[in-house]
């Protein structure tokens, strides 16, 4: 084994005399390469590095960060935004017109009027269920789009065309693409956040917030109803605060005299501060999470005050949390099919506006009171309404309404978005969305508008396709809808 | 102090070489810095005009403008706007100055100032060639400038040095450092090797056993004795074949779709590649049995024997990119992309080029025309005929022998007649419903609704469809609605059954009151009192009483005898309850669906080999796409290496008559491992050298163009390719060879000479310090905790998404709606090492993806290694490495009950390969007592273990564990 001792001065005058110096003949190659070929100026042809740093989007935007509520089971439109007098004066006849069904055993043709009353709401004049009290209180601060269309009749195709552009499965969530184009304004919080129920997960399960293709650094992190709230971000339960310090310092003391022994070695310098990082992370995560010290007027505004609006206040008022922290989507979801009314509509629709109303609302008033609305954009809806028609005709205290993705409503406020404005209509019966008809490639191009993003531009390549939110179909900036 | 470390040398060391050392150096020739080249179009500015303007200026048939910049004469000539340089004069240049002005090359990327400057000079220095240009342009497709990049070259052993040194490899590196004044590190300690060498030949830390062992060993062969049982080791297979399967692009799915399906027998390739690894198979037939294993087994493909199916097994090599074909979408294109995916593959693994860059104009960068692209795509099209293609599930071959074909077409026959009784039974509940469904309906309507829905949707008229449309409970019956109609159904015989009960009590209560009035007024009472009693205790006088009014006594089954009407209708209430109850049909289609899965289950399970083969006689010719697109072929092309490092004569035949196949991919296998291919040996070697020091000699492993890097060390790179296939292409030799050279077993220690001469380690001057890969991190967990389950080959252990969206391992069990069902147990299974975890393209375990493992899109030519916060975060609270601690704790009490010190050193030893120091021992005692005080607090009975776990758990997390130096 041949080990060279070359002492200083020998070293030096090696670099003084051969910096070229690599020596043999048979490297004569490197040394005359440039005889043969210039050094060629290297393109960039280095994978796109995925981070989540924030990125400049195409144009100025008016958005910063969205909240979508979304409303899983389909709210019925004609019960809550949508109001249809002729059903009254057809109560319990053959509906005249075609009607798609999607449960046929239980389907009849008979109309069903709305048992609540519409009432005018605000300057412009909205008018809305008298189901949803709170709504109506900001009925000059939102756009009720009235012309909503996906037109796939069941629950998970309608929920992908509007999470994720297209009624298949598989995509990428809006909240993946919304980061994917935009980055984060966090350093401490993920991206994209989703809060869901604590009883069960929206039809298609994490689906909801799946990245698709995109790279799951996209992909929506879950807020759990129970500890750890966040996987991964958040200690167990017994290792919380003193004892994760305890930890964190043995790790630190273990690296810190590893370092010693490999000094100047930056990778493993890198990791300490990625503890380090970590470890601010869980605290801005918990801080995120903790409203304990949110005024009781702010609690109160939620509903937090309340068995009824408790839980769902309480996510409403961590959704604002984490915007006014820079997470730029955050997804709050009900529960498996909350509003799929097929039945009990006379009971568990009230009891579904109770739960929600307040809170939704209270997210408007809130960021509207700290200034925040203009830029972050607040979505309200469900992937479809329903049908003016009885289903399960077994009593009045039984029927229901089924599905409608033909025609259904939804609420935008804040983010660059018209206040006090309703657009489009459905036909005189509130089945087919007739005026002004938006669908989820036009919902979809609007949003990322919104957020200064061109629908067309923002894409992404994968296996020679440029794939892209709309997917390339005709799409609709809706303008009428931007302030 | 002379050398390359902060420590100090044994005196054998320093002593020993000094004196060899001058002559050396004194050998080393001077070159002259100041012999700087003339500039010539051939070499500088040819390659600027390639990247940047060919495309519009020389390919394509027309070039635009009429400008042809292929030759210098062709500049000087012109096109339809005058000459396009004025030799000696760039100003007056209409070239130069549009590039000046931005105005070329027109929407790509602008020359970099660099570039124009050049193109300025030579110019100005009168636009010298290198030599008299070709008359043809086309013939100038590759320039001899280009013929002589260094990868291109052929293979020679070059002489080892003459330092001194005994290990070939040390004399190369020597021969680079010493000029620099540099030399090799000292060696690491043994503690340090005996990690370093396992980790890197097992992906697994060594056991306490182990180690112990080695340091006792003091013979003078330890070390190699070591090295020889690691590769002894079937642990070796796992590791190396993993780093194969990185480049074979190796998925359990086949991407490309939303769905991303997933591809059942891929696991044999995979488990094809450790086997080879761990029998040391000669590398070339590796190779071979990978681009030609079909061609060396005769057809039919039948009955085969083991090693026939590891022939074709090997040929997975070339099933591995995505493939999106047979489901839907653009199938022209799904083909072609999963073509050009086979071909990427074969390019970066074997070639070290980025073929897919000639597929749809010449290669910008490197002397691959585009017809070159398209003739080595004719090695393949027989097999690969876009034309006539084979989904990836007709391209399988099943393993089914004659005995298993016949049983299977007797069970399935049998399952075929438990179908057809179910399809009777639907169609009898299609038709209860629909009797069922015409009663609620008005009386006028029901025979027109009948006659309708039992037309066929064709033949109904536009009437007969509006009238299904109005009435939807009729109109949508079918046999996947009828299970709607259940509810109904049971709510109907339910609303029967309390009719019955009701009407029942009131006709007992009615006979019995009317029979004891009918008896005389002074019997009434004992009547009455005499039915109440239970009859087997009643008195003689009772039953006398009875029996001359036996109404009194009615019952339920005596009713008729009393009251024969109202026995009649509650027996017909009874049937109609009944009727509905038979209407019921899910719970018995289900049953009787499951019954004949039941029996199909008994068939013997079908295997399949993931392969690649010809179809009898298949010769598709191959065209030239024009710019890639399959919907504009241009001219045919015959199989064909790429010209560059091509044989004088044609090594590939378009049909080897001696075999049945085309015999094209044979031939290729043959010429790539034919130990003088330019580029294979190289490719090879220099991925082998990466994965021991953590970085190739040619630092782009995947691309050995002008666009990669340059190799640090060639000559070491030839001569190991040359002396590899000199020596009967045995891998495990090779890495004996290297890991028993200095450079291998030197310290990772930096100093500061060896920082400031060479600050990125190119020389070698010492061991690299690296991070082990997301398997080999999550693996050695697994083996600290003593939790690892060590069950080799077979179907990988299943990936799925958790409540949140995580990616982990697990069956999926969801409903319809993707709600969660029961968690399966994975029995062990999630144990298992790395290797054999499910590789699904779209889900990648979010534990590995964390640690940088490749999404396989399509294929991974050398890894990323960060370091950002979610790793640290994964660290410290993912469910994985805490449970992992505490099984570790487990495991250390279990060693040494009672025993904190030796539980302990035994954690020490697990996670870091050493014993703790005594300020580690104190450090650790504090720590449990403090941490056990803490959970103590909290109600943990097991505060002990907690903290014990807890320990073990920021040992796991620590730099030593995962970076092996």
């Amino acid at each position: 084994m041949s080990i060279d001792p070359a002492s200083n001065s020998t070293r030096r005058h090696f670099l003084a005399t051969n910096a070229m110096g690599i020596g043999g003949t048979a490297l004569a190659w490197l040394l005359h390469r440039q005889n043969l070929l210039a050094n060629p100026i290297k393109p960039d042809l280095v994978r796109e590095a995925h981070s989540l740093q924030t990125k400049l989007p195409h144009a100025a935007p008016k958005a910063r960060a969205m909240i979508s509520i979304f409303m899983q089971g389909g709210p019925s439109h004609i019960d809550l935004t949508d109001p249809k007098p002729i059903l009254e004066k057809y109560a319990g006849q053959t509906f005249p017109g075609q009607i798609k069904y999607d449960n046929a055993a239980q389907a009849s043709p008979k109309v069903l009027p709305s048992f609540w009353k519409f009432q005018k709401h605000g300057q412009c004049g909205m008018e809305l269920s008298e189901l949803l009290p709170h709504l109506g209180s900001v009925a000059d601060d939102i756009c009720l789009i009235r012309s909503m269309h996906t037109g796939v009749n069941n629950h998970g195709q309608s929920i992908d065309a509007l999470n994720s552009g297209r009624p298949v499965s598989g995509r990428p969530a809006l909240g993946s693409w919304l980061t994917y184009g935009l980055g984060s304004e966090s350093d401490n919080l993920p991206a994209y956040m989703v809060l869901r129920d604590p009883a069960n997960l929206p039809v298609l399960g994490v689906l909801n917030w799946s990245a698709g293709w995109l790279p799951s650094l996209y992909q929506g992190t879950v807020v759990r109803p129970r500890e750890p709230r966040i996987l991964n971000l958040d200690a167990p339960e017994h290792l919380r605060g003193q004892p994760q310090k305890q930890f964190l310092d043995l790790v630190s003391a273990f690296n810190r005299e590893h370092l010693e022994k490999h000094p100047g070695e930056l990778d493993l310098e890198a990791r300490i501060a990625s503890f380090e990082l970590a470890a601010r992370m869980q605290t801005a995560a918990a801080d995120a999470m903790d409203i304990s010290r949110e005024s009781e007027a702010t609690k109160k505004l939620y509903g937090i005050d309340q068995e009824a609006t408790r839980e769902f206040g309480t996510r409403c008022l961590i959704a604002r949390r984490l915007v006014e922290r820079g997470v730029r989507f955050v997804q709050i979801f009900t529960q498996n099919q909350f509003w799929d009314h097929h039945g009990n509509i006379l009971t568990a629709l009230p009891a579904a506006c109770k739960k929600i109303d307040q809170p939704s609302v209270a997210l408007v008033k809130d960021l509207k009171s700290r200034g925040l609305l203009d830029s972050t954009l607040v979505h309200w809806g469900g992937e479809m309404g329903r049908l003016p028609v009885i289903q399960n005709d077994t009593g009045r205290n039984r029927v229901g309404r089924d599905h409608n993705t033909y025609g259904f409503s939804m609420w935008l406020a804040g983010g660059g978005i018209r206040s006090g404005h309703i657009h489009g209509t459905t036909d005189e019966w509130g089945v087919n969305a007739e005026r002004d008809i938006v669908n989820h490639y036009d919902y979809h191009a609007t949003l990322l508008h919104l957020f200064g993003l061109d629908h067309a531009r923002l894409i992404y390549k994968r296996n020679a396709v440029e794939q892209t939110l709309t997917d390339s179909q005709p799409a609709r900036v809706v303008k009428e809808i931007l302030a | 102090m002379e050398l390359n470390t902060a420590m100090a040398p044994t005196p054998l060391c320093t002593a020993v070489f000094r004196l060899a050392v001058f002559p050396a150096l004194l050998a080393i020739p001077a070159f002259n810095l100041a012999a700087v080249p003339a500039l010539t179009f051939e070499k500088d500015i040819r390659p600027i005009f390639k990247a940047h303007c060919f495309h519009c200026h020389g390919e394509e048939g027309k070039t635009k403008g009429g400008l042809d910049l292929r030759l210098k004469r062709l500049l000087t000539k012109g096109g339809e706007t005058g000459p396009a340089i004025v030799a000696g004069k760039p100003d007056s240049s209409l070239l130069y100055k549009n590039i000046v002005s931005g105005e070329m090359p027109k929407g790509g990327k602008k020359l970099a100032p660099a570039e124009i400057a050049t193109i300025r000079a030579w110019i100005d220095k009168g636009a010298p060639i290198a030599r008299a240009e070709p008359e043809d342009p086309n013939a100038a497709l590759i320039t001899e400038e280009e013929r002589a990049w260094w990868a291109f070259q052929p293979l020679r052993k070059p002489a080892v040095p003459a330092n001194g040194a005994s290990n070939p490899i040390d004399a190369f590196l020597l021969a680079r450092l010493k000029p620099k004044g540099l030399s090799l590190s000292l060696a690491a300690d043994r503690r340090t090797l005996l990690r370093r060498a396992t980790f890197d030949l097992t992906g697994l830390p060594p056991t306490p056993e182990e180690t112990e062992a080695f340091l006792k060993d003091t013979a003078h062969d330890a070390y190699d004795k070591l090295i020889d049982r690691l590769l002894a080791s079937p642990r070796y297979g796992e590791r190396w074949g993993r780093h194969w399967l990185d480049v074979a692009g190796y998925a359990d799915s086949e991407g490309y779709t939303d769905t991303d399906r997933e591809r059942a027998w891929a696991w044999r390739y995979r488990d094809y590649v450790i086997r080879a690894f761990n029998s040391d198979m000669p590398f070339d037939r590796f190779v071979q049995e990978q681009l030609a294993g079909d061609e060396m087994v005769k057809p039919p493909h039948t009955q085969l024997a083991p090693e026939q199916i590891d022939k074709l097994t090997a040929t997975g090599f070339l099933s591995m990119a995505p493939d999106g074909t047979g489901q839907g979408g653009d199938e022209m294109l799904a083909r072609n992309e999963a073509i050009a995916g086979t071909l990427h593959i074969v390019g970066t693994s074997l070639l070290g080029l980025t073929l897919d860059c000639a597929r749809c104009h010449n290669h910008r960068y490197d002397p691959i025309p585009q017809a070159d692209y398209y003739k080595m795509r004719a090695v393949f099209s027989p097999a690969l005929d876009w034309k006539n293609w084979r989904v990836p599930a007709a391209r399988q071959i099943s393993l089914y022998t004659d005995a298993d074909r016949a049983k299977a077409t007797a069970i399935e026959e049998k399952a075929k007649s438990l179908d057809a009784d179910r399809t009777k039974k639907v169609e009898h509940f299609v038709g209860l419903t629909l009797d069922w469904q015409l009663t609620k309906q008005p009386e006028n309507l029901r025979t027109a609704l009948r006659t309708a829905y039992r037309l066929p949707d064709a033949n109904r008229t536009a009437e007969q469809k509006a009238l299904l449309k109005d009435h939807p409970s009729i109109g949508n019956i079918s046999s996947g609605s009828l299970y709607l109609y259940d509810n109904e159904y049971s709510g109907e015989a339910t609303k029967r059954d309390t009719e019955r009960k009701t009407k029942l009590a009131a006709h007992l209560e009615r006979v019995r009151k009317n029979a004891i009035e009918a008896a005389p007024a002074d019997q009434r009472a004992s009547l009455d009192a005499a039915r109440q009693v239970a009859a087997d205790k009643r008195t003689a006088e009772q039953k006398q009483l009875l029996s001359t009014h036996p109404a009194a006594a009615v019952e339920e089954s005596s009713l008729a005898q009393f009251d024969a009407a109202a026995a009649a209708e509650l027996k017909a209430l009874a049937d109609r309850a009944q009727q509905f109850r038979d209407m019921l049909s899910e719970k018995l289609l289900k049953e009787m669906a499951a019954k004949s899965k039941e029996v199909r289950d008994t068939k013997p399970e079908e295997q399949f080999i993931r392969a690649l083969t010809e179809p009898a006689g298949a010769l598709p010719i191959t065209h030239v796409f024009h710019r890639g697109d399959s919907a504009q072929p241009k001219e045919a092309v015959k199989p064909g290496e790429l010209t560059v490092v091509s044989l004088p004569t044609n090594s590939i035949p378009e049909k080897d008559a001696a075999l049945p196949s085309s015999g094209r991919r044979l031939a290729l296998a043959k010429r790539l491992t034919d130990g003088t291919h330019p580029l294979t040996g190289r490719v090879l070697m220099n991925r082998i050298w990466m994965h021991h020091f953590g970085r190739g000699i040619v630092d782009t492993p995947g691309d050995f163009g002008r666009l990669g890097e340059l190799p640090s060390h060639p000559e070491l790179l030839d001569w190991l390719a040359a002396d590899f296939a000199q020596n009967g292409w045995q891998l495990k030799r090779l890495h004996k060879l290297i890991m028993t050279s200095h450079a291998y077993r030197q310290t990772a220690q930096r100093t500061k000479q060896l920082d400031a001469a060479d600050p990125d380690n190119r020389l070698l001057g010492r061991m690299n310090v690296r991070r082990i890969e997301s398997e080999i991190i999550r693996d050695s967990v697994l083996a600290a905790s003593g939790q690892i389950n060590l069950e080799m080959f077979g179907k990988p252990v299943p990936v799925m998404e958790d409540e949140v969206g995580q990616i982990i391992l697990g069956k999926e069990n969801l409903d319809g709606e993707r709600k969660p069902g029961q968690a399966i147990d994975l029995q062990g299974q999630q144990f298992r090492r790395s290797v054999y975890v499910q590789v699904r393209r779209s889900r990648v375990l979010s534990l590995f993806n964390a640690f940088d493992a490749p999404a396989m899109e399509p294929t991974c030519a050398k890894r990323a290694v960060s370091t950002v916060a979610p790793q640290a975060l994964i660290f410290m609270n993912s469910e994985f490495v805490i449970d992992q601690s505490r099984a570790m704790a487990l495991r250390l009490q279990k060693a040494h009950p009672e025993n904190p010190d030796r539980q302990l050193a035994l954690a020490w030893q697990l996670a870091l390969c050493r014993e703790p120091s005594v300020a580690d021992l104190a450090r650790a005692r504090a720590f449990l007592t403090s941490q056990s005080a803490l959970f103590t607090e909290q109600k943990d009975k097991e505060a002990g273990l907690t903290a014990l776990a807890s320990c073990c758990h920021a040992l796991i997390s620590s730099n030593g564990f995962i970076y092996v130096d």
